[in-house]
């Protein structure tokens, strides 16, 4: 059983976590913790009784991000699916998050060392999913012979910069407004 | 939903268990032939060939990418 106090700081801490995500996809992660805290609703200080620097506070809250679209994309996928609703699902899990995942993608390379190699990880959900699939169609010979890596940073490199130059290519969610153009020409340049 | 303790997987079905075991708290991917666990360096191994062969990263950076993830997870706990 958790204590009432234990419940508390639970909820504090996710209060937190839910405030730094709306913050950071809204003004990027350049926000100051006070920023942060205001949108909490605590005082600044709390933030830092939970949690102790601003780079422990990105490192969770990527950690918790992770998780959610780990979690996310495994319900979405299922045991046999097809190429097309893997990439469906991947693109829609994004859609749910996509300011925020444009803040991070643009962002990475300021952020703390260890919060790369969360990102690194977030990715790691992906390639396996993909690489299921992948293999079963390679199976099939229905795949170019391209290493798995080029298929999957591919992939990964054509939505990243339509969500980093959103504003080339649509007006309101890039991911919604292109998924299927996206998801096709990706197909067929990896078919044979 | 259950997530393996050893590579963090959600498991939903039964064949995402070792083994088709929903007793089971590590994942099918996590077991050795014999439906044990593998352990901490031939998980972290097989972590970092999958980095590399699915992402196409340098080496020592998948290795660090893989520690930062086995940390977070109950099966390594006392490994960090
Ligand atoms: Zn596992």
């Amino acid at each position: 059983m958790k204590t009432k106090r234990q419940i508390q700081k639970e909820a504090t801490r996710k209060l937190i976590l839910d405030a730094a995500y709306q913050v950071y996809a809204n003004e990027g992660f350049s926000a100051t913790t006070n920023q942060i805290a205001k949108a909490a609703n605590v005082s600044h200080g709390t933030i830092f009784v939970h949690f102790p620097t601003v780079d422990n506070l990105i490192i969770c809250l990527l950690e918790r991000f992770g998780s959610e679209i780990n979690e996310h994309l495994h319900l979405l996928s299922e045991k046999d699916e097809s190429l097309e609703t893997f990439l469906a699902a991947h693109i829609n899990v994004l859609i749910c998050y996509e300011d925020f995942y444009k803040r991070l993608i643009s962002e990475i390379n300021s952020l703390p060392q260890e919060a790369k190699y969360v990102f690194i990880n977030i990715q790691s959900v992906v390639s396996l999913h993909l690489n299921q699939v992948i293999e079963r169609d390679k199976e099939q010979k229905v795949v170019k012979e391209i290493p798995m890596h080029i298929i999957f940073n591919s992939w990964l490199g054509l939505i990243h910069y339509y969500l980093t130059n959103n504003y080339l290519f649509a007006a309101g969610s890039v991911l919604t407004d292109h998924k299927d153009e996206l998801i096709l020409n990706y197909i067929k340049l990896i078919r044979k | 939903m259950k997530t393996c303790i050893a590579c963090g997987m959600p498991m939903k079905k039964e064949s995402d268990f070792a083994m088709g075991d929903t007793s089971k708290e590590y994942c099918v991917y996590c077991a050795k032939e014999d439906g044990s666990m593998q352990s901490f360096e031939e998980k972290k191994q097989s972590l970092i060939n999958f980095t590399i062969k699915t992402q196409g990263l340098e080496e020592t950076v998948a290795e660090k990418a893989v520690e930062a993830m086995m940390r977070q997870l109950p099966a390594w706990k006392t490994r960090f």
